[in-house]
């Protein structure tokens, strides 16, 4: 009796526990000293000439507006190190990125630390050759919905390499690719935001050596419809990604809005994916996903009066889901070609988490069990599953604990059988 | 301990830590003024230093006495910049001359400077008092293309600077009616000048025009015209003379145009820049030159294209007889960013220009909306 009496005291604890994670956010709270010299750095920006580098010196220093480039050519922008030089935007009244890069060729920015920012700390758009080294970008205090959107944003861009950073407090993504060709994401630290990493309608990109914790989810490979190009090709490796189990503090409606907490990497509607000897470990919902865009515009379909995103926050760039995502002719919301192998994966969750549909399932479906691999398996209507346009293969990933959803016949297939799905690409 | 119980006492300390008072997100914090110790970096723009060294003025430079071939000169009707009085001036290097056109800005030669000066008396009921300059703006047509350059005065009002990165500075004055007055007056960087001074994206001048400067000639000799005395020193060409043209209406005062004329005229200095099919307002289709006259482009029962906010749910730019449901009083009467017209230069209400439209609105009946000029 006594045993029974402290079992369910323990179980009262755990849930507690678990009850009181969501309510509560983290806090990034650097010591700062800031400095005026906004007038010089300013004119810096202004006066940039093609072929040289603004030096920025060491020091806190504030800005109450934007800096923007624009059709600039071998332009660097170098500081004296990340923990030395920090650019803040905090209170900004005029413009809405701390940076703005647009137009652009080569451009390299290195060694510095950019915060608070009313929108995106870092903006580059139509650029060609575009490398960020060693930059801290991020949102300081406890993080919330009022963080800007994006820390690292190159968009509409070509040859982007972005290395050796740190993205932290992003209230959409951390270091957010999108729409670009050419894109190498390499031993970055993301902590703190709603997603760590993404990759977003981008072509032939490679993610490796970044670790992603602390997030809502660590690493999100997406393709969305009603964009200027479409992703596919996208390689990620040796990547570390864990604990990412935040709160989702993402603008309602927004795309990210709609990632369940406690989830590791998801791919969503993507092309020829290849998944390899990453570490992926505690998550509450899910270590690894692979969904169709189809479930994601089901989840939030219910829920209709949440998703139309504000003015100013599309505006700013945020992406909405679009619920008629089939009037795109051009988009397939289904990933096919996906291979998912030599990774390890783990879990300290004792229990999935209730705050989503996903950990409820796992809870009536599978044991209370949270699976390492999870496949939706919604396939266009007029192919097969495992058929050459919707493969996905698993091999070699330890004792990863796999389930397939069969999401499209309302989980009736619902099934823990990898066979299928031992192949190669 | 589990890890499982080391979070939840994680988590508790978090929760405490997030009770401390934070100050808000979006709040500016205090900065230590610093100058910079790195070199600054080379330009090769080359454009001077200081005013002083143009040499437009001569003698204590505050008071803007101007220099051989440097001709002070007005417009009708002005833009509005918070009340700023301004000074203007045009510089004509030695035998060059100023070719007449009866629309849009005059035809200036290569060399030439448009010079503005933008400053507050103390008080604007006592002449004498002193005056403050904030700021000087030139615009140089260097082989038929226009610079902008700004230059910053000093405490001392001896000199001024160049500055590119525009500044913020806290003005007060005394107004005509004895009130204190204040303002944030804003010194735009250098970017931001083709904001205005844009048309078709090339940079122009906006106000010498021959209906702008078609008034007597206030600061040389009260009995001649402006345009006529250009003419006379031999420095406006292909001219006849002022009576054959028409002086845009002086917004204020009611012997130069009818109530309406004078809106029109307003409405054209502080909106037709950018609210015009070459202007960077253009897919507004809100066109509101003083010759504009279709009344629809003019905002006569026109809905916003693009307003957002900013049509604070109103169907209309103008509803004749009704300023009240009006998009144009709306506006005009905001200081809201998002909101106010125009955009730029404007940080607090124009009270009488405001008052202007909102009795011109009143009076609108849609049959005489149109041509009466």
């Amino acid at each position: 009796m006594k045993k029974t009496l402290l079992f369910l005291a323990f179980i009262l604890i755990i849930t507690i526990g678990y009850l009181s994670i969501p309510t509560t956010l983290p806090t990034h709270a650097p010591t700062r000293d800031y400095l005026d010299m906004e007038a010089e750095l300013v004119e810096q920006f202004i006066l940039a000439k093609d072929s040289s580098t603004i030096e920025l010196p060491a020091g806190h220093f504030l800005f109450s507006q934007s800096l923007s480039l624009d059709n600039k050519t071998n332009l660097t922008i170098k500081g004296q190190g990340m923990d030395k030089t920090v650019l803040s935007f905090k209170g900004q009244t005029s413009g809405a990125e701390g940076i703005k890069i647009t137009n652009s060729k080569n451009i390299v920015l290195e060694d510095f630390t950019i915060e608070d920012a009313a929108g995106d700390n870092l903006k580059i758009s139509e650029t060609a050759t575009v490398t960020m080294r060693r930059l801290r970008s991020a949102w300081t205090g406890q993080v919330s919905e009022e963080n800007g959107a994006y820390a690292l944003y190159p968009v509409l861009s070509t040859n982007v390499l972005i290395e050796e950073c740190e993205v932290i407090g992003s209230s959409d993504a951390g270091i957010y690719v999108g729409q670009s060709d050419g894109v190498i994401i390499r031993n970055n630290k993301a902590f703190f935001n709603v997603a760590g990493i993404e990759s977003e309608n981008s072509v032939n990109v490679e993610i490796y050596g970044n670790e992603a914790y602390e997030n809502t989810s660590g690493l999100l490979i997406f393709n969305l419809p009603g964009l200027t190009m479409y992703g596919g090709n996208v390689v990620a490796y040796e990547n570390k990604i864990y604990d990412n189990n935040l709160p989702n503090f993402a603008v309602k409606g927004s795309i990210v809005s709609a990632v369940p907490q406690g989830t590791g990497m998801i791919v969503m509607a993507t092309k020829d994916v290849d998944i390899h000897n990453n570490q992926i470990s505690n998550h509450t919902t899910t270590n690894l996903s692979v969904v169709s865009y189809e479930l994601f515009a089901l989840e939030r379909n219910g829920d209709a009066s949440e998703t139309a995103l504000s003015e100013e926050a599309e505006a700013q760039g945020l992406r909405a889901i679009d619920t008629e995502y089939t009037k795109d002719k051009a988009y397939n919301p289904y990933p096919g070609r996906v291979t998912i192998r030599d990774n390890s994966f783990a879990n300290n969750s004792f229990l999935p988490t209730f705050s989503n549909d996903f950990g409820k399932l796992w809870l009536v479906k599978n044991g209370a069990t949270i699976p390492d691999i999870a496949y939706d398996g919604m396939i266009d209507p007029s192919g097969a599953l495992q058929d050459d346009q919707h493969k996905l293969c698993i091999q070699n990933n330890g004792g990863a604990h796999f389930v397939y959803l069969d999401a499209a016949n309302n989980f009736e297939g619902f099934t823990n059988d990898l066979t299928p799905f031992n192949c190669t690409l | 301990m589990t890890i499982g119980d080391v979070r939840i006492l994680i988590v508790f300390c978090l929760l405490l830590a997030g009770c401390e008072q934070a100050p808000s997100k979006h709040t500016a914090p205090k900065a230590r003024k610093v100058t910079s110790s790195v070199a600054k970096i080379n330009n090769d723009r080359n454009d001077p230093e200081w005013l002083s060294s143009y040499g437009f003025f001569k003698g204590d430079m505050a008071a803007l006495d101007p220099n051989t071939n440097v001709y002070s000169y007005a417009v009708n009707t002005p833009l509005f910049s918070n009340y700023a009085k301004k000074e203007r001036f045009i510089y004509l290097p030695e035998g060059k001359k100023i070719n007449f056109k009866a629309t849009g800005p005059l035809d200036f030669e290569s060399g030439t400077v448009l010079i503005k000066n933008f400053l507050y008396p103390q008080d604007e009921s006592n002449p004498e008092s002193e005056q403050r300059i904030i700021e000087t703006r030139l615009l140089i047509n260097e082989n038929g293309a226009w610079k902008p350059l700004n230059y910053t005065w000093n405490e001392a009002q001896t000199d001024a600077q160049l500055n590119y990165v525009g500044k913020t500075e806290a003005v007060q004055w005394k107004n005509k009616q004895g009130e204190t007055k204040e303002v944030n007056y804003v010194v735009p960087n250098i970017n931001q000048c083709k904001n205005c001074h844009s048309v078709d994206n090339t940079i122009s001048p906006i106000g010498v025009t021959a209906a702008q400067l078609n008034q007597r000639y206030r600061a040389v000799k009260e009995e001649i015209n402006q345009l006529d005395y250009f003419k006379e020193i031999g420095r406006l060409t292909q001219f006849t003379n002022a009576s054959d043209y028409d002086p845009m209406p002086v917004w204020n005062d009611i012997l130069t145009g009818s109530l309406e004329n004078r809106a029109k005229a307003y409405l054209d200095a502080n909106c037709a820049h950018c609210h015009s099919a070459q202007g960077s307002a253009k897919n507004s289709g809100l066109y509101l030159e003083y010759h504009q006259r279709d009344n629809r482009a003019r905002g006569v029962f026109k809905p916003p294209i693009a307003a957002g906010k900013g049509s604070g749910d109103f169907q209309y730019d103008i509803v004749p007889g009704k300023p009240e449901e009006s998009i144009f009083i709306y506006r005009v009467g905001s200081v809201d960013p998002a909101i106010r017209m125009p955009e730029l230069g404007r940080s607090i209400v124009h009270k009488e220009g405001l008052a202007l439209l909102t009795q011109y609105i009143k009076e609108l009946r849609l049959d005489d909306a149109s041509g009466a000029e």
